[in-house]
């Protein structure tokens, strides 16, 4: 067993056991990135919390069962996307993640032969301390996630934010790898599109 | 050779290492005889580096505390 295995073994004895200080370390860990990939299947922010929350009582209801065939971050994911999907459907709405019918935003940036209509520029250094427009690149980056579709969204937190292994983001999506890879490419790009539009 | 179009698309299997090494090679001539498209690059690789491999926005207040409480007491109410 590797040494995070066996760390996060350790901490999943812990919060069977009723462990507080072991709770509140994977809560403060997950439970904003919780909030934000909820937000984007229920549309409410307050549903979401009440989403997250839910998550939560049943991850510590059902803990002794967690076999660590995954991770545990994965695991709780799994969990607040289907009580999310739950909850969209009962507000009468199904959830994709596919990306279907989705586009890229950059279709109109070529001409007909595939050459760009404006060159991209050089970016001049981008760190996240940088503030642009009275707001920090973070706050800029965070911002242009938020507003992607839920497919989008989903996958750049928890494959590139929450560094869940991409099978595992597969698995919690229901999405392909090829299919993971277009939607993480598309918010790269989106975000990419609300950076450059700041410098 | 591949269009402006085509590179935009395969930018990200690039930085992330997914091409072949004719893909990549295809890619890196384009590259070299286009402006435009490495600096689309060079946005790219800034973009993945601030959306990943940094802390986020996971923080936490008073207000949290809250939270795990009632999160709590409900799963203590629930076993009763």
């Amino acid at each position: 067993m590797s040494a995070a295995r066996a760390k996060e073994a350790a901490l999943v004895k812990l919060l069977a056991a009723g462990d507080r200080a072991a709770f509140e370390q994977v809560y403060n860990q997950h439970n904003t990135s919780l909030v934000r990939v909820a937000t984007g299947i229920v549309r409410s922010r307050a549903t979401a919390e009440e989403v997250a929350q839910e998550t939560w009582i049943a991850v510590l209801k059902s803990i002794s069962g967690f076999e660590g065939r995954s991770s545990l971050a994965s695991w709780i994911f799994s969990i607040l996307i289907n009580k999310a999907r739950s909850r969209a459907k009962r507000e009468g709405r199904s959830v994709s993640f596919d990306g279907a019918g989705e586009d890229d935003n950059l279709a109109a940036a070529f001409d007909g032969r595939g050459r760009w209509k404006n060159m991209p520029e050089l970016w001049e250094t981008l760190t996240p301390e940088r503030i642009l427009a009275g707001r920090s690149v973070m706050e800029h980056v965070n911002a242009a996630i938020e507003a992607l579709p839920p497919s989008q969204r989903s996958v750049i937190i928890l494959r590139a934010q929450k560094g869940l292994d991409a099978d595992e983001v597969c698995a919690i999506l229901g999405i392909s790898e090829g299919n993971m890879r277009v939607l993480l490419h598309r918010a790269r790009l989106s975000v990419r599109t609300a950076l450059d539009g700041l410098m | 050779m591949l269009s402006c179009k085509e590179v935009a698309t395969r930018a990200s299997a690039l930085i992330d290492g997914e091409l072949s090494t004719w893909q990549a090679l295809q890619m890196r001539l384009h590259l070299a005889m286009c402006k435009g498209c490495e600096q689309f690059i060079g946005q790219m690789r800034t973009t993945r580096d601030l959306t990943e491999g940094l802390p986020t926005a996971d923080t936490h207040d008073e207000a949290d505390k809250d939270c795990i409480n009632a999160i709590l007491s409900q799963l203590h109410e629930r076993k009763q």
